[in-house]
């Protein structure tokens, strides 16, 4: 079905945030909200939505106003747009998911400094067309989700014993003792798991640091 | 007008900036009664949970059943500097900067089981919002909340979670023995390792890391425990 809407360098686009040049597997970035926001689930795929709908959008405008930005203060306008959408996106989580907005607390409004969102209206929005942008951001936004959501199930499993909140770990392991990884909840639960997904994917993409 | 000059570039951040605010000015007011509704409707959640119910909400409680908890069980009064009952008034009639107080006193049948008021006060980035209740004895605290602030993940914020604030049931804010006020404190680390026995009904563990902000709920409770004491001195009687 993707194939009817996108042509084959559309897709390499995506594929090329997805997969071969993942945010968080190849370049390393936006690790910081990645520990904070997987503990649970729920979070996380909040997270992931905001961070999407914000490097997604912003890379539209920010390309489509390419030409006209003057080259001097042209960061501090990308930052603009973007911290006026993570704002905006802010606001809707305050407005439709209070909880939800509750826990991820000052997260949601430090997307505003996460690195994947200015490098790509730096790296790539600036120097292509806005629907390269548009499908450029979501690879990267989808990218960045996919190893958050694979992050947050291993760690709320562990962790806490559930998934989006329900008991996923029967009562009768607790009964034969059975205890919930007290580590996973913390910060160093995500890095051991971030870790090794980076292992993996890069032992299947065959990159290497050194040439 | 060329796109290097200084002119350009000058016009240029005006539109940017201008089209920003206007943006997040059409956004703020769009969502603003549905982001009031929320906070007021999560008052009345932490203002329940404050005061601890007998038969506590289930988790996922929805918005119905936790406003019809409320208004059955809890009853909002405003109090005034000298500790009297303002007949007539309720919370939201209170203007600002005058000297009245909201108390929220929780019944079981008919019973009063707790009086719960807000406490407001400085932590180390932000100021911090939170209800506190007290026991029908007046002595004894039954629970504390906070449901606002801006602390630090993983250290000051720790003050929304439960294990800090499960510290404060039982505690007390009056010394029986010596017959004085003393609002009850957050101790620096284990309150158990640093508070003599006879003192330790007044602390609760402190946030290792986060002394500024347990400095803040120490003032806090202090500044609030103080106000309403005139009240509070009516349910102890002589």
């Amino acid at each position: 079905m993707v194939k009817m809407f996108l042509t084959k360098s559309d897709q390499k686009i995506v594929k090329e945030g997805l997969w071969d040049s993942n945010p968080i597997t190849f370049r390393v970035l936006g690790i910081c909200s990645a520990l904070a926001v997987t503990v649970q689930l729920k979070t996380a795929l909040v997270m992931c939505a905001a961070l999407t709908f914000v490097v997604a959008v912003s890379n539209v405008i920010i390309s489509a106003l390419r030409d006209m930005i003057p080259s001097k203060i042209r960061i501090i306008v990308q930052l603009s747009v973007i911290s006026t959408l993570v704002i905006v996106a802010d606001q809707f989580l305050k407005a439709y998911m209070y909880d939800v907005s509750k826990q991820l607390s000052v997260f949601v409004g430090l997307i505003i400094t996460n690195c994947i969102v200015m490098g790509r209206a730096e790296g790539y929005a600036m120097a292509n067309p806005p629907w390269k942008s548009f499908l450029d951001g979501l690879g990267n936004g989808l990218g960045y989700s996919c190893i958050l959501i694979l992050v947050a199930v291993a760690r709320e499993i562990l962790g806490s014993g559930t998934l989006l909140g329900y008991p996923v770990i029967p009562q009768t392991f607790y009964d034969h003792g059975y205890i919930n990884c007290g580590i996973m909840v913390l910060a160093p639960g995500a890095f051991f798991f971030l870790g090794i997904i980076i292992w993996i994917q890069r032992k299947i993409s065959g990159y290497t640091e050194e040439s | 007008m060329r796109p290097e000059s200084n002119r350009y570039t000058f016009m240029f951040a005006f539109a940017v900036c201008a089209a920003c605010s206007l943006a997040l000015s059409v956004v703020s007011e769009g969502l603003k009664d549905k982001k009031e509704a929320n906070l007021a409707f999560d008052i009345k959640k932490n203002i329940l949970k404050a005061v601890d119910l007998t038969s506590p909400l289930p988790k996922n409680a929805g918005p119905a059943s936790v406003l019809d908890v409320y208004n059955k069980k809890i009853e909002e009064k405003v109090i005034d500097a000298k500790g009297q009952i303002s007949e007539g008034k309720s919370p939201d009639d209170i203007q600002e900067g005058e000297a009245l107080y909201p108390l929220y006193v929780y019944k079981e049948n008919g019973r009063i089981m707790a009086y719960c008021f807000p406490i407001i006060g400085k932590g180390l980035w932000s100021t911090l919002y939170g209800y506190f209740a007290l026991e029908n004895d007046a002595m004894t605290v039954r629970g504390i909340t906070f449901y606002k602030h801006g602390e630090t993940p993983g250290l000051g914020a720790e003050i929304e979670k439960g294990w800090f604030q499960n510290n404060f049931k039982g505690k007390k804010i009056w010394d029986t023995k010596n017959i004085t006020l003393i609002p009850v404190k957050v101790a620096k680390g284990k309150a158990k390792d640093s508070v003599p026995v006879d003192k330790a009904p007044f602390y609760v563990d402190g946030i290792s890391g986060a002394t500024m902000t347990s400095k803040g709920v120490t003032a806090m409770i202090d500044r609030w425990v103080n106000v309403y004491e005139p009240f509070f001195e009516t349910v102890r009687g002589p």
